[in-house]
């Protein structure tokens, strides 16, 4: 036993974390907000200028600014060491936080010109700021940690997304590029959607469900199977669209995608049973009902591939598509890991280093679980509704729908909040 | 074998480690470091004793350390960021402050039989000092100073005095001196210290209430999720109205939940930026 034993680890400072969380929630009630507003986009074409506006605040302003939070606060858990800048990650949140908003308003009024370019010059600064954070962070420590390459590879292949999107930006105005920015729209898609959220969902996901279902499982063996096949599915990817090779090679990294992803379900579902903690909370559930929920997008494709339908029809399933992943599994996710995570950082931040020799409150006190159950029965409910309202188009269900995931998002900001404005308290 | 450089900081554990027989070269030096040759002595002490600490101890100076252990590779270096060498109190006279506090609020710990039969006396210590109201005094039985024991008490805040009361019977007095300089020199203890006497009445009420029922785990070495794993299932066997006492390295904020949902209560004791103990024990 020796007393120089010291965590190495250091809990991120919250005031670097809580900007992203509060940044996000706004995000989500505005992304919800406005795909109420806009219900009739499912019947036009994806490249249109709300379902562009709609996505990237869900994909930035929500999705990557909620998940850029959360990992400058578990890169340090994750590789037991320290964030490598507090700056850097200011400097990306300041960033983000200017270029999102002129990006969607320069989509929804298709202001293809100035400011478009500029939002997507601040964006790729963010990001960039956020991937030296990643890099110089991990790398001090192990350097085989499974979850951290995930983590790692998925901050380079966001950088790759915003980097292409810049170009596509660029393209709109000066012809840059060999083609039209529709054509390699999938391809700017398909690196945000697989090589960093679904990278680094699985990465930092078989990690913290485990740990929150209170599991010893682990196999670090299947998760470099997994990630090996997830970023060699991407390679192919962008190889056939490179090649411009035939439809049907497309098979080849859905077929990888799937089974990566049924893996890492099969990753969950193991943990799940020989978990620790019998009952399991309102927060895993939700992340587990997402576990699940990445498997819709991919059978959306199987569908796709199998039955395509005539012209009309094909508008919507593309929609279908990428409303089953923002709205579906990465809201999901986010959902319940939020309040898995905040309350965390908020305890520390109100706790920490404070007398409490007497009675304190556990984190789960800190935000309220009647709140979060409203949260989750109308965005379950919310998220059926308008899957059937796409599928069968019928326009009523996509107003009550969307009008469910706008109440769920204002749930889940009122939660927010109310964590974090806790204040110390003795029991 | 390539050479070491070392200096009056350097742990005599990385002398070992560098070199084993460096071992015959200190007890050669003193026969205070005989204890060394116990396996169970040396663990405790080397990883916690630097070569101006042992001078101390063994009554020598640095010099007699690196001259006798040049031979064997090891190489003085003399290191600019090195203040005064350790100091431990060496006053015969006994300080005014521990004058004034009376005889009976002396606590004695005589870890001399817990040292013979092997067993590290820094948790009951440690225990025993956390214990300690702000009048109270420690008073530790040794055979020999226990520098590196001063060492961290007195980053707690505690200052130390020592009598020789024979050779194998030296008493080391910890307490608090609410006079010193102490005081603004680390504000971040005085001030948890100030602002909750309430609530460290209540930790050591509960510490003294448990006195015997007390199960203690050191969860310090694991990696994340052991610390948790193990907590949990020490609390399935703890026995009805025993407490568990936990060494953490941090405060296990997830494991809080599930304390309370398994109908635990528990507090929390924080050093600063060191380390964390945790009390969980059924209402």
């Amino acid at each position: 036993m020796s007393l120089g034993i010291q965590g190495l680890q250091q809990t991120t400072n919250h005031k670097v974390v809580l900007p992203f969380y509060i940044y996000a929630s706004f995000a989500f009630v505005l992304g919800a907000l406005l795909l109420f507003l806009n219900t009739e986009l499912v019947n036009t074409h994806h490249f249109n200028p709300y379902t562009l506006a709609i996505t990237h605040i869900m994909a930035l302003g929500w999705a990557t600014m909620i998940i850029l939070g959360a990992s400058h606060q578990l890169i340090p858990v994750l590789v037991e060491g320290k964030l490598s800048s507090d700056t850097l990650a200011y400097l990306s949140f300041y960033f983000l936080a200017i270029g999102i908003p002129l990006l969607i308003t320069a989509f929804y009024f298709f202001n293809t010109g100035i400011m478009m370019q500029l939002a997507a010059i601040l964006i790729n600064v963010g990001v960039c700021c956020y991937l030296i954070n990643v890099v110089k962070s991990a790398k001090t420590q192990s350097a085989t940690n499974v979850h951290a390459w995930f983590i790692i590879m998925a901050a380079c292949w966001l950088m790759s997304t915003t980097l292409i999107g810049l170009f596509l930006v660029f393209n709109f105005s000066y012809f840059i590029l060999p083609k039209d920015s529709l054509a390699y729209l999938s391809l700017h898609a398909h690196l945000g959607i697989l090589g960093w959220f679904l990278l680094l969902v699985i990465g930092v996901g078989s990690r913290l469900i485990p740990m929150f279902l209170i599991s010893k499982y682990t196999n670090d063996k299947m998760l470099w199977r997994i990630f090996f096949i997830i970023n060699f599915s991407i390679l192919a990817f962008i190889g056939i669209k490179v090649f411009a090779l035939s439809e049907s090679f497309f098979y080849m990294p859905l077929l990888g995608i799937g089974i990566a992803v049924s893996l890492f379900i099969r990753h969950c579902v193991l943990a799940y049973k020989v978990r620790i903690r019998k009952n399991v909370d309102e927060q895993m559930k939700t992340s587990m009902l997402s576990v699940f929920q990445i498997l819709f997008p991919i059978l959306v494709l199987m569908f796709c591939f199998l039955i395509f339908s005539t012209k009309q029809e094909a508008f919507k399933w593309p929609i279908l598509y990428g409303f089953t992943i923002f709205f579906g599994w990465l809201t999901a996710i986010i959902l319940g890991m939020t309040f898995k995570t905040l309350p965390f950082i908020v305890w520390n931040k109100v706790y920490k280093n404070k007398a409490h020799g007497g009675k304190t409150p556990v984190p789960k006190d800190l935000f309220s679980e009647k709140l979060y159950l409203f949260m989750q029965y109308s965005y379950v409910l919310g998220f059926v509704v308008f899957i059937c309202g796409i599928i069968f188009s019928i326009s009523i269900a996509l107003k009550i729908g969307s009008a469910l995931l706008l109440l769920s998002a204002k749930f889940y900001t009122l939660n927010t909040f109310k964590t974090l404005n806790h204040k110390a308290q003795t029991i | 074998m390539s050479d070491m450089k070392i200096n009056e900081q350097t742990k005599i554990a990385s002398l070992l480690k560098h070199s084993p027989e460096a071992l015959e070269c200190i007890v050669a030096l003193s026969p205070d470091f005989k204890k060394l040759r116990n396996p169970l002595l040396r663990k405790l002490m080397a990883g916690r004793t630097s070569i101006a600490m042992a001078s101390k101890i063994g009554k020598c100076s640095p010099q007699d350390f690196f001259k006798a252990l040049a031979p064997l590779g090891f190489e003085y270096e003399r290191n600019a960021d090195v203040a005064a060498p350790a100091t431990a109190p060496q006053k015969t006279e006994m300080p005014d402050a521990l004058k004034k506090i009376a005889q009976e609020n002396y606590v004695y710990l005589d870890v001399r039989a817990l040292l013979a039969e092997g067993t590290d006396p820094l948790k009951l210590i440690q225990q025993k000092v956390n214990a300690l109201s702000s009048n109270e005094v420690l008073v530790v039985i040794n055979n020999f100073e226990p520098v590196p024991l001063i060492k961290l008490l007195e980053r707690q805040g505690f200052k130390a005095f020592i009598l020789h009361k024979s050779e194998e019977h030296i008493e080391t007095y910890f307490y608090k001196d609410s006079s010193s300089s102490f005081l603004s020199d680390t504000p971040e203890i005085t001030q948890t210290e100030s602002a909750s006497s309430k609530e460290h009445q209540d930790w050591e009420t509960l510490l003294a209430q448990f006195d015997n029922k007390l199960q203690s785990i050191d969860v310090r070495h694991f990696e994340m999720p052991q610390p948790m794993m193990t907590i949990l299932e020490a609390l399935e066997h703890l026995p009805e109205q025993h407490a568990l006492y936990v060494h953490h390295k941090r405060v296990p904020v997830f494991l809080l939940t599930e304390l309370k949902d398994r109908g635990f209560d528990f507090r929390i004791k924080e050093m600063p930026n060191t380390e964390v103990y945790l009390l969980i024990f059924k209402n």
